[in-house]
């Protein structure tokens, strides 16, 4: 190098007052010579806070849409990594729930009366997804995530917001696409059934795996159903109407108020 | 030498100021009819604790109830000055211990980089800034910084067993639990693994189960022998080596009264005899050999079987 800078010309550009053309002339030169380099004044602590964050930007993990949409409504940045990162079981039961939802209605559209196959089918839906968002045999890092701070309650509770939420919206926009049928809010009629279930479902893991305690409800709602069918003597849309609707919220609020009872999740 | 059987009360062995992260008393687990721990007494301290055994023996189940991955059946127990049995107490556990299990399995399509993340959440590692340096910090500690990027379906066995090392380690915790760490790792990468949890337990503890007794002699200052989930050794490994002295010969023939006895490449014996005695009667030429960790402890559960 026959040149170099000089000092004024170096402390124009550190300190930004140099011309664009300056500037590109400058820079062209300080990456061939290391004497004009040195010659720079250096912000130690700046310099290291720039590669910190650098190195961030770099090794940051790419967030996907569903990461991007939770951090957008405001859900915080750990948050929406743990309900985006739910297993891919969860994606299967989410392609299944919208098959089912159009087969009933479906069925609904064609069938006398198939608007109760929606009704039946609606509360155990979110069950369903519900038991396959955590547990042992249905999340292969369980042996990791189970024994974490975050692991056992307050991992299940989130990843059933995960599934939750999902699953009721896609049953009221089925309910919506319902033939007329009953008073109007009977397409809304399985919304307590089903956050009733889930909330049972949630309490039982004190006791026994998530899975279980799902597999049990969803079983016992079918067999009240088929119960019901058989005697003939009571109808099933009984389980919709209102004196049905004021004990499954009566039962909710006393799931959610025995809260504490959820301390043991063993899921 | 002592085998825990002969010395119930082992809490004196804690009580001299080792800052106790582990206490058990009569710990005991089943799964159905089958008794998996049968009343477990245990201290553990600072440094690196081995845990051997036999398949079935019993170490997975207490390292899972250690790391409140199963309640225990029966018995007290106590990790970090915390009980397991309540959510409270689970979760402090869980805040201060690293856990590696038994053929951990990992999201495949996951990052090096954000899996790693992801138990950083799992971990309340706050502040995205801080949560990344750490998770970095770990991905170095373990060798696997320059594949990062890379998923975790790309990453070899190895490679797979260090990055589960990796969640372990997140976080600084007091206490490791690693259940079969170097399975799948090349002698490098155990030597490499030795070192970081050597200068990891400077100040901490960790407990070790394997079946790779040389990680044991390489690392542990104090050796567990479990057999049908009772504790039947616990001392030094010079201690375990020294059960088998005078009781390991290099003879010509198998001998049948051994208590184990195999073929080396040089066409002799190494034999372990049941008693420290005179040479065996029926093994020819025979000579006595220096006895090593594996024999003492291939003895002791000879002895048991």
């Amino acid at each position: 190098m026959t040149w170099h800078l000089t000092p004024s010309q170096l402390d124009a550009y550190a300190r930004g007052r140099a011309d664009d053309i300056a500037v590109m002339s400058a820079e062209a030169h300080l990456v061939h010579c290391p004497a004009c380099r040195s010659a720079l004044p250096a912000d130690e602590a700046w310099l290291q806070a720039s590669w910190a964050e650098l190195l961030d930007v770099v090794d940051r993990p790419r967030r996907g849409p569903l990461e991007q949409v939770l951090t957008a409504a405001g859900v915080a940045e750990d948050k929406a990594r743990l309900l985006a990162a739910t297993p891919r079981l969860y994606r299967a039961w989410l392609a299944a729930t919208v098959a089912v939802l159009v087969c009933a209605l479906f069925a609904a559209h064609t069938v006398r009366g198939g608007a109760l196959l929606f009704l039946y089918l609606a509360p155990v839906l979110p069950l369903a997804g519900v038991a396959l968002a955590y547990g042992r045999r249905v999340d292969p890092a369980h042996a990791f995530t189970s024994t974490t701070p975050m692991g056992g309650q307050r991992l299940l509770f989130l990843r059933s917001l995960a599934v939750l939420v999902p699953a009721v919206a896609l049953c009221a926009g089925a309910a919506l696409l319902l033939p007329s049928f009953g008073p109007a809010w009977a397409p809304a009629s399985w919304l307590l059934p089903s956050l009733t279930l889930v909330a049972a479902s949630l309490a039982l893991t004190r006791w026994i795996p998530l899975g279980a305690s799902s597999a049990l409800l969803t079983g016992g709602w079918m067999a009240a159903l088929a119960g019901a069918e058989l005697v003939r003597t009571w109808n099933t849309v009984h389980l919709f109407g209102p004196t049905a609707q004021l004990l499954w919220a009566v039962a909710l609020a006393a799931l959610l108020a025995a809260r504490p009872l959820l301390r043991g999740v063993r899921a | 030498m002592t085998a825990a059987a002969d010395r119930p009360d082992t809490a004196a062995r804690t009580g001299d100021g080792t800052g106790g992260l582990v206490s058990a008393r009569g710990l005991t687990k089943r799964y159905g009819l089958r008794s998996a721990l049968a009343g477990i007494d245990l201290d553990i301290g600072p440094g690196v604790t081995g845990l051997l055994g036999r398949n079935g023996a019993g170490k997975t189940t207490l390292l899972r109830c250690l790391a409140t991955d199963l309640d225990p059946g029966g018995g007290e127990l106590e990790v970090l000055g915390s009980t397991p049995l309540t959510s409270a107490g689970r979760t402090r556990i869980r805040r201060g211990i690293g856990h590696l299990p038994q053929n951990p399995v990992l999201y495949p399509h996951f990052t090096a980089f954000s899996l790693v993340d992801y138990i950083a959440v799992l971990k309340e590692l706050g502040g995205r800034r801080a949560r990344h340096d750490e998770v970095r910090r770990v991905l170095d500690a373990v060798g696997l910084y320059a594949r990062r990027h890379s998923r975790v379906r790309r990453l070899s066995g190895g490679m797979r067993q260090r990055l589960a090392l990796a969640c372990a380690l997140l976080g600084e915790p007091r206490l490791l639990l690693l259940d079969e760490p170097t399975i799948g790792l090349d002698p490098e990468q155990r030597i490499r693994f030795r070192d970081l949890v050597s200068e990891f337990t400077r100040d901490r503890g960790a407990v070790l189960s394997t079946h790779q007794i040389e990680d044991v002699g390489a690392l542990c200052s104090r050796v567990l022998v479990l057999d049908a989930g009772r504790l039947v050794f616990d001392g030094s490994p010079d201690e375990l080596t020294g059960h088998a002295r005078g009781r390991v010969w290099s003879a010509a023939k198998r001998p049948r009264d051994a208590a184990t006895a195999w073929r080396g490449p040089d066409g002799r014996y190494r034999v372990l005899t049941p008693e420290a005695a005179d040479p065996p009667a029926d093994a020819g030429e025979a000579h006595p050999v220096e006895p090593t960790l594996e024999d003492g402890y291939l003895l002791f559960t000879a002895e048991r079987a």
